[in-house]
């Protein structure tokens, strides 16, 4: 039997656990609270905000105060929630977000608050903590998508590489990541085509070698990775086998064409926003429909640029403005696009950053990093929507109400997605490490 | 025991001493250094490597690709003790070196290339720049004094694009930090010295002395540099060559240059504010400038630094081996930096040339280097191994296509596709694109076609070779080494049959296109 045809997923997890990743039990709690995640069947979109987004322009305002900016809030579908003028699309889908108005996260530099705000943990020394992304479709996998369990669309990796791969769980739990290279991709006579930058290509078996001999060739080189394997237990070894295990898997599945937004009218396609960010939505739509479990989709610019964008030190309002234009219409219509397929219900949206902005703005008509009192917004599935939670100062300097930390937040969306929080995995130093911090709770009054 | 493992080691230094063979001796020192401490651990170092692993890993770190078979058969046929020593020295003075370094400098001194496309305009001139200065065998220290000290006035003309291969300049390290004196004085704190300052930039470092004064002081180096109106990266730059004060934004403090230790420039000091800030950088006294550098080299070596992540050196972040790293320093400053002898000792040195295969359960730790981890490639050298190995030619003709690092579509398609990860070699992962890409890409599929691959060709085709003769020359095309009796006999069978067509040469091809996709051929080990 070789590593690429004719075993199961399971068995190549049984392969995989008797390396370095094997779950320990966690008692009978969490295998009860396991089958339950696994027959509500959650998934999880995650929308990643590099470089950390202003709260105050967004969903936190502050009108008539001097940190309040320029920006106008308006109301919303909910009575008494109010959202940035820039964000009109948003502002009606505002009965399923619940905006949690008071985090307060200590970290305020990039990479650090990045690798807090993604793993739940701080870096510590040899520990390699994975990423949400790869914990989450752990637990919420149910084995049978022929589609990789993770799919990250545009991560800006360069400041907190470790912050985005799957860490201690393994090269099995990586994301498959798309649309990060290339991204203004030219289509036909040179017109930008974003759908473009996110398809998966070189699917198709080389012309002219059927299947069989695909599984000859398959054949050959299990034999090889054998040989080479057994005295090398190394990561880029293990993951080798991994991604080929998996694009074999892949390539051979109907569930691929996921990936051609050509797909879509070009009526969704425009309400998505012709944008990496919005095609990256829809992409992520048609991955949850497919049987995903975790899709993260990052905006690093409003011209599908890879920076932190959000990082706005300097000219803070005309870059959120643009911004938040890409962003209302890509979150928007997924909102809309997953409620009318009957799949809100089921998936969770996590709108966030690494932290938020300075209420006081600086002479460059800029906001810095602020950890002390932001927001994040959980939408969807398991979530009473139409609420903000917590409060800030009239200042917005500090929380006024509810302090929510990173594991609280994480916390709270591992009790949305039905996953039991204080499952312990164990790390590559021998330790059992929990998928969130223990002495997290959940956020009161968010989970529906 | 300890007493006569010490005799031992004095015995072999003097015996080296004796020679009068300084990288022999430092060689031998490395390994004085690196054996004591895995003694302390109760570790067993794993073996050298033979001569087919030994010879493929120092083409690809040496020269970023595989070997040609040709030269491993005649690696392996050789029988002069001193050849890993020689096939040293011809690598470190070929062409090939000289590419492959220019590309893990460029990196290592512009890693915005990596992250962002919409700087990769400036890599032709900043690697073109870099080979000039390797070939020319400039000291690590001169040519760390010419990036920081380019003259600026040369780019005055917004029409003139200062990215072109045939306009070799570092200004590249300038431009990717958008001339913003906070991010040049964080990459060159960073770059050359090993020391994260940037934190200091918005507020007081959290755990180390570095306060938002020192950051903004240090910045304050760079207070001349002006952007010219728009055009982004490629923007005309100048620089107010008297201008010394930095505000700290959102604060109403200016300050004055500051080096990193304290000291300030004296007054009667005339020269650029870039000239004294190299001339203090690059002084053997700032031995963090030759810890930072050594620490590089041996990371490149090793996939690990003795200080890792190795432009990390903060006191929560020690050294692995402490002594070793001073010991490279103060040699590098004593052999004028020169980057080639710290290579050759390293390459020379056990602690490099052991097998990458775990031959006992106590290697487990990496950081002690009881066996040589395996590595990633890095994208240009993938690529330039499935080149050898394939025989592959550029058929896309660029204007710059006469030197090496010529304009090559299909090479730049495919360093695009794999990317890096920017996680640390020993960490890195195949994903699964590249593993499509790989399986049922164009390359590998002319590679292992029968009438368009060269090497594959050549095997199947000429005359009065057995089944067995064309397996290992697929094998030594490929993996630089002989394969194994039983695995060899069992492809010979496979081939005589047919395979799934019935066809020996198609039974070949496959072969050669497991070659292609296997790990071995794609890791370092």
């Amino acid at each position: 039997m070789t590593p690429f045809s004719g075993m199961s997923r399971r068995q190549w997890l049984a392969l995989a656990a008797a390396g370095a990743v094997t779950p320990p039990a966690s008692g009978l709690f969490g295998r009860i609270a396991h089958a339950t995640a696994a027959s509500r069947r959650r998934r999880c979109i995650l929308l990643w905000m590099s470089g950390g987004p202003s709260q105050i322009d967004t969903f936190d305002m502050k009108p008539g105060h001097a940190n309040g900016g320029p920006f106008r809030p308006i109301a919303t579908t909910v009575a008494g929630l109010r959202f940035s003028q820039h964000l009109p699309k948003l502002s009606r889908q505002a009965k399923h977000l619940a905006v949690l108005r008071s985090m307060a996260t200590k970290e305020g530099d990039h990479q650090r608050a990045t690798f807090k705000m993604r793993t739940g943990y701080l870096p510590q020394g040899p520990i390699h903590y994975p990423t949400l992304g790869s914990l989450f479709s752990k637990e919420l996998s149910d084995g049978t998508s022929p589609l990789p369990d993770f799919v990250s669309v545009a991560p800006y990796r360069f400041l907190s590489p470790a912050a985005f791969g799957p860490g201690f769980l393994g090269p099995e739990f990586a994301p498959l990541i798309v649309g990060d290279t290339n991204p203004v991709a030219m289509g036909p006579g040179g017109v930008v085509d974003e759908s473009r930058a996110l398809r998966v290509r070189n699917l198709q078996q080389p012309e002219g070698i059927g299947t069989a001999r695909v599984d000859a060739r398959l054949k050959l080189l299990g034999q090889f990775e054998a040989d080479f394997g057994a005295e090398r237990p190394d990561v880029p070894v293990r993951s080798h086998r991994t991604a080929y295990r998996q694009a074999v898997k892949m390539m051979r599945s109907e569930s691929v064409t996921a990936f051609d937004l050509d797909d879509e009218p070009a009526a969704i396609r425009d309400a998505y926003g012709r944008n990496g960010f919005g095609q990256g939505c829809l992409l992520a739509r048609r991955l949850v429909e497919r049987g995903v479990p975790f899709v993260e989709v990052s905006l690093n610019g409003a011209d599908a640029q890879m920076q932190l964008g959000w990082d706005t030190h300097q000219n803070n309002f005309d870059t959120v403005k643009r911004l938040c234009s890409t962003l209302d219409s890509g979150w928007a219509t997924l909102l809309e696009d997953l409620g009318s397929r009957g799949l809100l219900e089921s998936t969770l949206v996590i709108w966030m950053g690494e932290f938020g902005r300075t209420p006081k703005i600086n002479p460059n008509r800029g906001r810095d990093h602020f950890p002390n009192a932001w927001s994040t917004v959980l939408a969807g599935g398991g979530v009473r929507g139409g609420q903000a939670v917590g409060r800030t100062a009239a200042d917005g300097t500090e929380v006024a109400d509810r302090p929510i930390t990173t594991g609280d937040l994480l916390a709270t969306v591992c009790g949305a997605l039905g996953i039991d929080a204080q499952k312990q995995n164990v790390s590559n130093v021998g330790r059992p490490i929990r998928l969130v911090d223990p002495r997290a709770t959940v956020v009161e009054g968010v989970l529906g | 025991m300890l007493r006569s493992a010490t005799v031992l080691l004095l015995l072999a230094t003097t015996s080296c001493v004796a020679r009068g063979d300084e990288v022999v001796e430092l060689a031998t020192e490395i390994d004085g250094l690196i054996r004591r401490r895995l003694a302390a651990e109760n570790v067993t170092a794993a073996p050298v490597a033979d001569d087919a692993e030994f010879l493929r890993r120092v083409f690809l770190d040496l020269g970023g690709r595989i070997p040609p078979s040709t030269r491993v058969r005649r690696f392996l046929a050789d029988r002069d003790p001193d050849k890993r020593r020689k096939v040293v020295d011809e690598l470190l003075d070929s062409s090939l070196y000289v590419v492959h370094f220019s590309n893990v400098w460029r990196k290592a001194l512009l890693p915005e290339t990596q992250a962002d496309p919409q700087t990769r305009v400036l890599v032709p001139a900043f690697e073109a720049w870099l080979r000039q200065k390797l070939t020319d065998d400039t000291s690590y220290s001169e040519m760390v004094r010419e990036i920081v000290t380019v003259p600026l006035a040369a780019s005055r003309n917004p029409r003139e694009i200062p990215g072109q291969a045939d306009r070799p300049s570092p200004l590249a390290f300038y431009q990717a930090k958008q001339i913003k004196p906070e991010n040049l004085a964080a990459s060159t704190a960073r770059t050359f010295l090993g020391i994260r300052i940037e934190c200091a930039q918005c507020h007081d470092h959290p755990f180390d002395n570095w306060k938002q004064n020192e950051f903004w002081s240090f910045a304050a180096f760079f207070a001349g540099m002006e952007r010219q109106g728009r055009g982004g990266f490629l923007a005309a730059i100048r620089e107010v060559a008297d201008r010394r004060k930095l505000k700290i934004p959102g604060t109403e403090t200016s300050v004055g240059p500051v080096f990193l230790d304290g000291s300030r420039p004296l007054p009667t000091q005339t020269r650029g504010a870039r000239q004294l800030l190299a001339d203090w950088m690059i002084t053997a006294e700032n031995s963090y400038f030759a810890k930072a550098a050594v620490n590089r080299l041996w990371s490149q070596m090793f996939g690990i630094g003795l200080v890792d992540p190795p432009d990390d050196f903060t006191a929560d972040n020690p050294p692995s081996h402490p002594k070793l790293l001073d010991l490279l320093a103060s040699e590098f400053a004593s052999h004028n930096f020169d980057v080639r002898h710290i290579l050759r000792s390293i390459v020379a040195s056990d602690a490099y040339q052991r097998t990458s295969r775990q031959t006992d359960p106590s290697q487990q730790k990496p950081r002690l280097f009881s066996r040589m981890a395996v590595k990633g490639l890095s994208p240009e050298q993938i690529f330039d191994s499935l080149a050898q190995a394939t025989g592959y030619v550029p058929a896309a003709v660029g204007r710059t296509s006469t030197g090496p690092g010529a304009l090559d579509s299909v090479r730049s398609e495919f360093v695009d596709l794999f990317g890096d990860d920017s996680s640390r070699p020993t960490q890195q992962r195949t994903t699964i694109l590249q593993a499509l890409a790989l399986m049922n890409g164009g390359l590998v599929a002319e590679a292992t076609s029968l009438d368009r691959s060269r090497t594959l060709t050549a095997v199947v085709e000429f005359p009065a070779l057995g089944t067995g003769d064309r397996v290992e020359a697929l094998f030594l095309a490929a993996l630089g080494r002989r394969p194994g009796a039983k695995r060899l006999a069992a492809l010979v069978a496979y081939v005589d049959a047919g395979g799934v067509t019935k066809d020996p040469a198609a039974a070949l091809a496959d072969v050669f296109w497991a070659l292609l996709n296997s790990s071995e051929f794609l890791l370092n080990h």
